[in-house]
């Protein structure tokens, strides 16, 4: 069996489990909760289908170069929307994760969109450089976003590995299962990019290994959403719980706030009224009320 | 089986750091790819050539 064949035969096994998935996902009403993971599951599955027949197209119905352009545009297109994609997904996984703590959650979430906004700013500027072409810029600028969505990924797999039981979930929790599968293919793309560095043909032993590697995310995340998750278990936290002082001082961040009144205080500041109140209430603590 | 789910994990957070570490540490920048069983298309697009694409078809 030649690479070539082995390539197709893979490409075809991921379109099917990719439409398997959210065929799942649909079946089990969770597009709703993972919509970026539904979403990223679309596009893979079109540009999978535009590049796909491209491949035995070219040098056949179309010329071979003008599939190729085409080819590059879809390929790396739909790889940056993946990314993006897969930041919205670590999003909601923290949004679902840190439900029960409100507190953290939105003060996680706020964080995440700073983090998010710097590394995508980073990732276009680093993608700068001499002599740079512009189908280098996007090759650049597209791998460095996913890289950094791949290492903020595994962050967030190691966080929910440390985090399951006192955010009341289980290794059966759509949750981690998610983590899980997204953490797989931030792995692969990271050995990818620091090991298998020079491609000399469009059909590599790489295309075999990030194959394999995506059908397995694909069969976790199909899994998961196949079998029930047991119900989300009640928290208990010691009332001196670090977790629950954070979160009582994170809800409260962002309230409006109160005012005091700081210095000399003179009695033409306030209304006539308020001072009438004033001196009643000084009355009454000098003459207290006898029973 | 919890043990072997927690092992994997752990193990996919620490092959992502190595590789990671190995990303900085390179002296000139590393391609990408998509993790994914289509071919990766790391010629550039307004060249002459097609960088292999429809060899599989002239070589059947």
């Amino acid at each position: 069996m030649s690479s070539y064949s082995v390539v197709d035969l893979l490409t075809l096994i991921e379109l099917t489990t990719c439409v398997v998935a959210l065929v799942v996902m649909f079946y089990r009403r969770q597009i709703g909760q993972f919509k970026p993971l539904a979403l990223f599951l679309l596009v893979r599955i079109s540009s999978i289908a535009i590049c796909f027949p491209l491949m035995s197209m070219g040098g056949k119905q179309i010329s071979s170069v003008l599939a190729y352009k085409i080819y590059f545009y879809v390929y790396w297109g739909s790889y940056a929307l993946e990314a993006i994609l897969g930041f919205w997904i670590i999003y909601v996984i923290y949004n679902l994760a840190m439900a029960p703590l409100k507190g953290l959650q939105r003060l996680g979430m706020l964080m995440f969109r700073w983090a998010a906004g710097i590394a995508v700013a980073i990732a276009v500027t680093m993608a700068f450089g001499p002599h740079v072409t512009y189908s280098k810029f996007i090759m650049r600028a597209v791998t460095q976003l996913q890289q950094t969505q791949s290492v903020l990924t595994l962050c967030m797999l190691l966080f929910v590995c440390l985090a399951i039981r006192p955010m009341g979930l289980s290794y059966r929790s759509k949750i981690f299962g998610v983590s899980l599968g997204l953490g797989v293919a931030a792995a692969t793309d990271l050995v990818m990019a620091a090991w298998i560095t020079h491609f000399r043909t469009i059909y590599s032993l790489s295309s075999i290994i990030s194959g394999s590697a995506i059908c397995l995310t694909l069969v976790i995340w199909t899994g998961y959403f196949a079998v029930p998750e047991p119900r989300r278990r009640m928290i208990i936290l010691p009332t001196t719980s670090p977790f629950l002082r954070w979160n009582q001082i994170s809800l409260a961040l962002g309230d409006e706030p109160g005012f005091v009144a700081l210095g000399e205080i003179t009695p033409d500041m306030f209304a006539p009224a308020e001072v009438e109140v004033m001196r009643r209430a000084s009355m009454k603590m000098n003459y207290p009320v006898a029973n | 089986m919890k043990l072997i789910v927690r092992i994997f994990a752990l193990s996919l957070v620490v092959t992502g750091a190595v590789a990671s570490a190995h990303i900085a540490n390179a002296s000139q920048p590393m391609a990408g790819a998509k993790v994914s069983a289509l071919p990766i298309p790391s010629c550039p697009p307004d060249g002459s050539t097609s960088c292999g694409i429809g060899s599989q078809n002239s070589s059947n």
